[in-house]
């Protein structure tokens, strides 16, 4: 039983780490850029959230919308004015941007909303459903809800619109998709956009069960490259499978290990798929 | 080559310089007499004001303010000529290097006559190394056992020390269970594994083992944990009585949620740090009710006193802003006496003195007097209860406000 609660509880958490990583595989997918300030606009995301909370009232599962369209705006200006500039440009600069841009983003908010942690206080926060003898946290269940419901929203529109569409055709080749009139630029911006809203949503999603505070996102970069890779990088099913086999395995781990080593069993599998598979579990081999 | 050049040249007095000395001459007077008004003696106050300890700095910056304050509203020192406190602040951040910067500048600089801080037992031990070189007394709220277990002269410890606070988190709770009608015999631990967390953690550990109570969960976990779930899930599989959480703020409020998600009710108590803020409460609304921690001290000893903090910041005062009152207030006391701010005749005052009335108030024992080590004899910790809005102390009986409600 206590693996079936194990099983159930890494199922809802790796849920919600899907959600927060495919955005850095979209934004690999489509541009070939690593942005390692990922995880800076699922800070972002919380704290948008936050305010919305503690100024209007939303609730946080409410707040991530608003925390998905502000930030996805201004995913839309850093893509424009910061990363199209390094597009052609050598890796390197490409890793400089995103890592400065990781500093500039973590700095800024200790500045704005200094050290303090911020946590929310909402109804169901300390509610769980019983399943016979097993336990389903109410917090976990509206996180994960909220991730599937962005995941296949994300689906839909990759697959079914003609944006998602053109994007893809962007990621497959950029120079016949601007043959066949696709706007790559714009392309670019909308998947940049909605890469880092996509963890601004999944931040604001979580926050019911965490804290928010500046430096909140470094507990998760680390996760989110492990995610990706795990899973391909540069795939979104992949992403998907990478976040449950994540927060399954760290779970897992929990029931034989102490919790400090749970990251430990994390990379050993890592690595172990890694050497059998370097492509990652559902990444097309190059 | 150029050197000579200017030495052969007539001195001459550019645009520049004229400005600077006129300016110089019109401001003279002014300075001066700053300079004689302000006798005013200078005490350092280093605290974590940045990084993630900033909340529990700024509550201790509130307290001293607060003191300084009344202080100088009550006329200054008087048998140093009604000189005003005057307070150097500065952050340490979360750096004991950076901590012991600060202290050494402070000292050459400001030229302190004492100082006050740092909260974090890290940071104080850093800031004492410098601060015993250049004998300057140290007064601080620290726990941790080093503090005053080195030998040092010059430093003082108002609070009981890190294995005395354990060894009280254990043994008052095993009391208020006893009255209650339960007998403890299994027990878990749950600690963040920084400095902090591990001690106190030991501490309860030794206590445990004293008293024949089984530790049936004993696990540390990284501070900045995102999932505590399978803590949880362990608890609830162990048999445990009762969980002694030792934790920050953002561990806390997780432990506690998820504990109530699963319908754990037993008693959670806490070790102070994220346990006794209001933070606590604000986290956790309802939930905090009736949760435990033990507190070096607490403000419902003399609530006459502490009205004065919560009246003018809005909360009630937290212990480390109490206990940094306490410190100015011992220091000023110590000077009122020797009527010198010397470090030397500072240090004689605050060995060979009981200090009484005033902040000394609302420590337990109504008083403080610091032995050869600097550790203050009087102190003792003190259970507190969430009720409402605050923490109400329920252990040791004579300090008690209000009975333990112990739900088994």
């Amino acid at each position: 039983m206590a693996l079936i609660q194990a099983i159930l509880d890494g199922v809802m958490i790796g849920g919600v780490y899907a959600v927060i990583s495919i955005g850095l595989t979209l934004v690999f997918g489509v541009m070939g850029i690593v942005n390692f300030a990922q995880a800076e606009f699922l800070m972002l995301g919380m704290f948008i959230a936050w305010f919305a909370w503690a100024k209007l009232g939303l609730d946080p599962l409410v707040g991530a919308f608003l925390a998905f369209a502000l930030v996805f705006l201004l995913g839309l200006a850093v893509q424009h004015w910061l990363v199209r500039r390094v597009m052609r440009a050598p890796e390197v600069a490409q890793i400089f941007l995103t890592v400065g841009l990781l500093i500039v983003l973590e700095n800024a908010a200790l500045l704005a909303f200094g050290s303090d942690f911020r946590s929310v206080s909402t109804p169901y926060q300390t509610a769980a459903l019983r399943l016979g003898p097993l336990f389903v946290s109410v917090p976990y269940l509206a996180a994960f809800a909220m991730s599937a419901l962005s995941g296949l929203g994300l689906w839909w529109f990759l697959r079914v619109s003609w944006f998602g569409r053109a994007m893809r055709a962007t990621a497959q080749d950029p120079m016949a998709a601007r043959l066949s009139g696709i706007d790559v630029d714009r392309m670019r911006r909308l998947a940049f956009g909605l890469g880092v809203g996509l963890s601004a949503f999944g931040g604001a999603v979580i926050l019911p069960y965490l804290t928010v505070y500046p430096t909140v996102g470094s507990q998760f970069v680390v996760l989110m490259f492990t995610v990706v890779v795990l899973g391909g990088l540069g795939s979104v099913a992949g992403a998907v499978v990478g976040g449950l086999a994540v927060g399954v395995i760290q779970s897992l781990s929990g029931l034989v290990f102490p919790i400090q080593l749970q990251n430990l069993v994390l990379f050993v599998v890592f690595i172990a798929v890694l050497a059998v598979r370097p492509e990652g579990l559902l990444g097309k081999a190059r | 080559m150029s050197d000579n050049d200017a030495a052969d040249r007539p001195p001459r007095l550019d645009r520049r310089q004229l400005v600077g000395a006129l300016g110089g001459a019109v401001a003279a007077p002014f300075l001066i007499r700053r300079a004689q008004a302000a006798s005013a003696v200078n005490i350092g106050v280093i605290l974590p004001l940045s990084g993630a300890n900033a909340q529990f700095g700024v509550n201790s910056r509130n307290g001293i303010q607060l003191v300084a304050d009344q202080i100088n509203a009550a006329g200054g020192i008087k048998s140093l000529g009604s000189a005003r406190v005057e307070l150097v602040v500065a952050d340490a951040t979360s750096t004991p290097t950076q901590a012991a910067t600060v202290a050494q500048r402070m000292i050459t600089q400001n030229r302190v006559a004492a100082i006050l801080g740092a909260f974090a037992s890290s940071l104080t031990l850093a800031i004492s190394e410098v601060t015993e070189r250049r004998d300057i007394p140290l007064l601080t709220m620290s726990f941790s056992d080093q503090i005053t277990e080195r030998g040092f002269k010059s430093v003082f410890q108002v609070v009981a020390k890190a294995s005395v606070i354990g060894a009280a988190q254990f043994d008052g709770t095993l009391a208020i269970a006893k009255k209650a009608g339960t007998d403890l015999k299994q027990v878990a631990i749950l600690f963040e594994d920084t400095a902090y967390g591990t001690s106190q953690a030991g501490g309860l550990r030794k206590a445990a083992a004293k008293a024949g109570v089984q530790v049936v969960v004993d696990e540390g976990y990284p501070l900045g944990i995102t999932d505590v779930t399978p803590l949880i899930n362990k608890l609830r599989a162990s048999g445990a009585q009762a969980v002694f959480p030792v934790s920050y703020l953002n561990d806390s409020l997780q432990i506690i949620r998820v504990m109530r998600q699963q319908g754990l009710t037993f008693p959670a108590i806490g070790g102070a740090a994220g346990y006794v803020i209001p933070d606590f409460k604000s986290g956790l609304g309802e939930y905090a009710e009736g949760i435990l921690s033990i507190s070096p001290a607490n403000w419902d000893q003399d609530p006459a006193l502490t009205d004065t903090f919560s009246k003018r910041y809005g909360y009630f005062m937290v212990h480390e802003a109490l206990e940094h009152a306490v410190c100015l207030d011992v220091l000023v006391q110590a000077m009122e006496k020797a009527g010198k701010s010397d470090p030397a005749s500072l240090r004689e005052v605050l060995h060979g003195t009981r200090f009484e009335g005033g902040w000394t108030k609302v420590m337990t024992g109504g008083a403080v007097q610091f032995d050869a080590a600097g550790l203050n004899t009087l102190a003792e910790p003190l259970m507190v209860q969430w009720r409402g809005k605050e923490p109400v102390t329920v252990w040791p009986e004579r300090f008690a406000k209000a009975p333990p409600i112990w739900k088994a």
